[in-house]
């Protein structure tokens, strides 16, 4: 693979990854901004009106079809958060060249498509186009509604909010309904201006061939742009509550959620990440073998790092009547690593997991972006091996002190109506 | 003794190795050595489906309680003196399984020390170990699981079709039991199941990723144990073509209601059934493009979402081709729907529609070649479909109007067809 990250001017990164092993060809470009309640949604609404018309292709259906034209070429949005930045991106992705059966230039189609949509979008007068508005507005309120159908992800959203109060991470990444309700096509034009303006800028292309058209595409686009780059600030730890908070809601539902979330002064990541794999990532951490295994409370039970925001959660699916019991043993599984009771067998075994998933970084597109994109949030681009020589550095004493640095912060529960405690 | 052969897409050129090694089991091998990742699944063909089964030396069929499949699935994972995941943990493979309706997959991906991860794989698959002790711990996690997937709505949703659809054929039934048939399992039932099913005449391996073929076959040789073949056979109780119910709905708590629209269609094997995917899948996709009128109009009069879509599902005596979404009218989905069969039905389907949608079918199988997880898992489904891997690039090149056409005439009949709802509670 080689790898050439350019810099098209005025904060713009251009990272190509070309691979010879695919068969497709992979686009996104990101935009970077900060998360915040007043602009979320209507970046969010921005972003995803720009993959369903543009000026050539004015409606949901003619750029439908153009794309199912093109062997079923991809083009969508996304909008998530990252510790306390907004990352909202346009993806596309479409089989390469030499398998279009009718010879078709698919590769280049997609770029003339792409720059249309992005710096040619169906707006007039200062608008988007009222149509295709509506239809992502309308999917925007439908996807925060449907946040409740996910009973696990919407558990662990409510536990950030309430880890989070008063930051700008408190929110998702897609902004709240009461902004989305209330956005207008003016508006969400206004936030895609702004981030053509404001936003850093990423833009990631994975091909099985080398083909500077969309370098010079872009470089050519932006030329036109008054840039005035903001930073973002991706990382900030976030405070430790003056007491453990905990918040309940009630359901209809068979199962509870219990999610706890740990605050850390650390910012040793590597052995954060360590501990959270040694404690409740795997099948053979600490959680999985004595909360669901030994004890038979739950079927998952696992822990995650948000080392950005130096949180730390850990989350299972459980009784009503188990809760506290399942919380103690979470509780004492800790106190095992804070009193260094780790094995060489856990600290190997979290080793190769990491040495095995580091190493298929690049075996998908999607895994190169997701990495250049994560060491540009991280503000160093390494490459997977200096990533996991860092992990290889990384002491029991260093896992030890990461555990001791984690303080129990709020706990967020989900409950059942039928049976009481 | 085995005997191998090369399967080769004529049209992409991408190939794998077929093996019926001299054990019983079908494997499976397609070198990626581009790429860094392995990906190896072993799979038996027994599914939540398969209650009823007998060998050919038994006089009668012996009737298993729901959910036991799954349940021996978990209970694989315990050798007699360790856990199969504290083996991975040991060379950093990612390892799990799964239970599907008709099969039963172990698998493991990894970057290293592939070898000794199959070692593994072929090991405890062809040991089981259980206990009183175990099948009793196991009780809780798997309690916890049905609790958990019984507050998935898109999990309920899909059931209750099937429900609407099914009278007797076990596809109805929920994969991983109830708290009430799986308290019925002890191991002496597992073990049962274990000596009908995972009979190395019964499984198939796949392999895919950076790996060397002639490295497997020396593994295969070495780890697995040679297997009779019993003349293993499963019965389904019969089940008419007509529906249960043309309507299910259930409340629960989720922000946005959801639905499912499906088809009972008659199921078919083997060659016929690629076919027959092949065109109920175009069938599916006509209906759910925002290229055509339907969808257009139903997502301007906001009555669907970009979550509509459409999928083909089936296995051994079931055949559906479904439409999925969120919306708080479904009712008018079903109208809509109906009434687009009848017009395609009617006016026939445009050529350049049909080419698009063939178009778009060929450029997502030109994408699962991309991956070794997806290559892993077509070779294993497709064994288990009794086809071949590449078998449905050439079915879907020889797909015309008129076999879809003809298949929504005989198929897509609104008299087949059930409407599952979940909606919010008030």
């Amino acid at each position: 693979m080689i790898y050439k990250r350019s810099d098209l001017g005025n904060n713009i990164g251009f990272n190509s990854m070309i691979d010879k092993k695919f068969k497709t060809c992979s686009l996104a470009v990101y935009f970077l901004t900060e998360l915040s309640d007043d602009t979320a949604a209507a970046n969010n609404l921005a972003a995803s009106i720009l993959t369903v018309s543009s000026s050539k292709y004015k409606t949901y259906a003619a750029l439908s079809e153009k794309l199912s034209e093109l062997y079923g070429a991809g083009l969508g949005s996304s909008a998530r958060k990252k510790g306390d930045a907004q990352i909202l991106g346009l993806r596309a992705s479409w089989i390469h060249n030499r398998y279009a059966i009718d010879g078709e230039d698919i590769g280049g189609e997609m770029r003339q498509l792409i720059r249309d949509c992005i710096f040619s979008p169906n707006a007039e007068n200062g608008a988007f186009d009222e149509k295709s508005f509506a239809m992502v507005k309308k999917d925007l309120i439908d996807r925060i509604d449907g946040k409740l159908n996910q009973k696990r992800s919407y558990a662990l959203s409510q536990a950030a909010k309430l880890a989070y109060r008063g930051e700008p991470a408190e929110g998702t990444g897609y902004g709240s309904k009461e902004a989305a309700l209330s956005a207008t096509p003016e508006e969400a034009f206004r936030a895609y201006r702004e981030l053509l303006k404001t936003a850093q800028i990423e833009i990631y292309y994975v091909s099985p061939e080398e083909d500077d058209g969309f370098a010079e595409m872009f470089r050519t686009s932006f030329a036109g742009i008054d840039r005035q780059p903001k930073p973002v600030s991706v990382r900030n730890h976030s405070p430790l509550k003056a007491e453990v908070e905990t918040v309940s809601e009630e359901f209809d539902v068979n199962q509870c959620k219990a999610v706890l979330a740990f605050k850390t002064d650390s910012d040793d990541r590597y052995a954060l990440k360590m501990l959270s794999i040694i404690y409740g990532e795997l099948p053979f951490s600490k959680l999985f073998l004595n909360v669901r295994e030994k004890m038979s409370l739950c079927y998952y039970c696992a822990s995650r790092s948000i080392s950005v925001k130096g949180t730390f959660f850990v989350d299972l699916g459980v009784e009503r009547s188990n809760i506290e019991k399942a919380k103690a043993e979470i509780l004492a599984q800790l106190e095992e690593v804070k009193k260094g009771n780790i094995t060489d067998y856990e600290m190997q075994g979290a080793l190769m997991a990491l040495d095995n998933a580091v190493l298929q970084v690049g075996d998908t597109p999607i895994s190169y972006i997701g990495w250049y994109l994560d060491c540009f949030c991280d503000g160093e681009a390494i490459t997977p091996e200096e990533h996991f020589n860092r992990f290889k550095a990384v002491t029991k004493e260093r896992i030890v002190e990461a555990a001791n640095s984690l303080k129990l912060d709020s706990i967020y529960l989900m409950l059942n109506k039928e049976v009481q405690a | 003794m085995m005997n191998k052969e090369i399967l080769t897409s004529a049209r992409t050129g991408d190939s794998c190795i077929h093996v019926k090694h001299s054990s019983g089991l079908d494997i499976y091998i397609c070198e990626m050595n581009d790429f860094s990742s392995i990906e190896a699944l072993i799979g038996t063909k027994y599914g939540s489906v398969n209650n009823i089964f007998k060998n050919a030396a038994d006089s009668d069929y012996t009737t298993v309680p729901e959910g036991i499949a799954h349940f021996l699935e978990h209970k694989l994972f315990e050798n007699e003196d360790c856990g199969v995941f504290e083996l991975y943990a040991r060379t950093g493979a990612s390892c799990n399984a799964f239970t599907s309706f008709d099969k039963t997959c172990y698998l493991f991906s990894c970057s290293k020390n592939y070898e000794e991860n199959l070692k593994i794989l072929l090991e405890f698959v062809q040991k089981p170990y259980f206990t009183k002790e175990n099948v009793d711990k196991e009780m809780g996690i798997i309690g916890q699981e049905i609790k958990m997937t019984n507050d998935n709505p898109e999990w309920r949703v899909f059931f209750n079709m099937l429900r609407g659809m099914y009278h007797n054929h076990p596809i109805k039934i929920d994969i991983v039991g109830t708290a009430d048939s799986i308290a019925q399992i002890d191991a002496d039932l597992l073990y049962k199941c274990y000596d009908a099913f995972y009979n190395l005449n019964n499984m198939v391996l796949s392999i895919a990723g950076n790996i060397s073929a002639d490295k497997v076959l020396e593994i295969c040789d070495k780890y697995l144990k040679p297997s009779e073949d019993k003349g293993l056979e499963t019965v389904f109780p019969d089940e008419p073509a007509e529906i249960v119910t043309a309507e299910i709905t259930e409340k629960q708590p989720v922000g946005a209601s959801i639905f499912q629209l499906g088809y009972k269609c008659t199921p078919s094997k083997g060659e016929q059934r690629l076919k027959d995917v092949a065109a109920a899948s175009t069938a599916a996709a006509l209906i759910t493009d925002p290229a055509l009128p339907m969808c257009e109009r139903l997502l301007k009069e906001e009555i669907i979402n970009s979550t509509f879509d459409g999928e083909v599902f089936y296995g051994g005596g079931y055949f559906t081709v479904y439409f999925s979404g969120e919306s708080d009218r479904p009712r008018d989905i079903r109208e809509a729907v109906f009434a687009e069969i009848e017009r395609l039905i009617n006016e026939g389907i445009r050529e350049k529609d049909f080419q698009r949608i063939k178009k778009t079918a060929y450029g997502m199988m030109i994408r699962g070649l991309n991956n070794v997880e997806a290559v892993a898992n077509l070779m294993l489904t497709a064994h288990m479909d009794n086809v071949g891997p590449y078998d449905t690039i050439d079915v879907l090149s020889d797909l015309t109007c008129d076999d879809v056409i003809d298949y929504m005439r005989r198929e897509m009949r609104p008299d087949r067809s059930v409407l599952s709802v979940i909606t919010k509670e008030a």
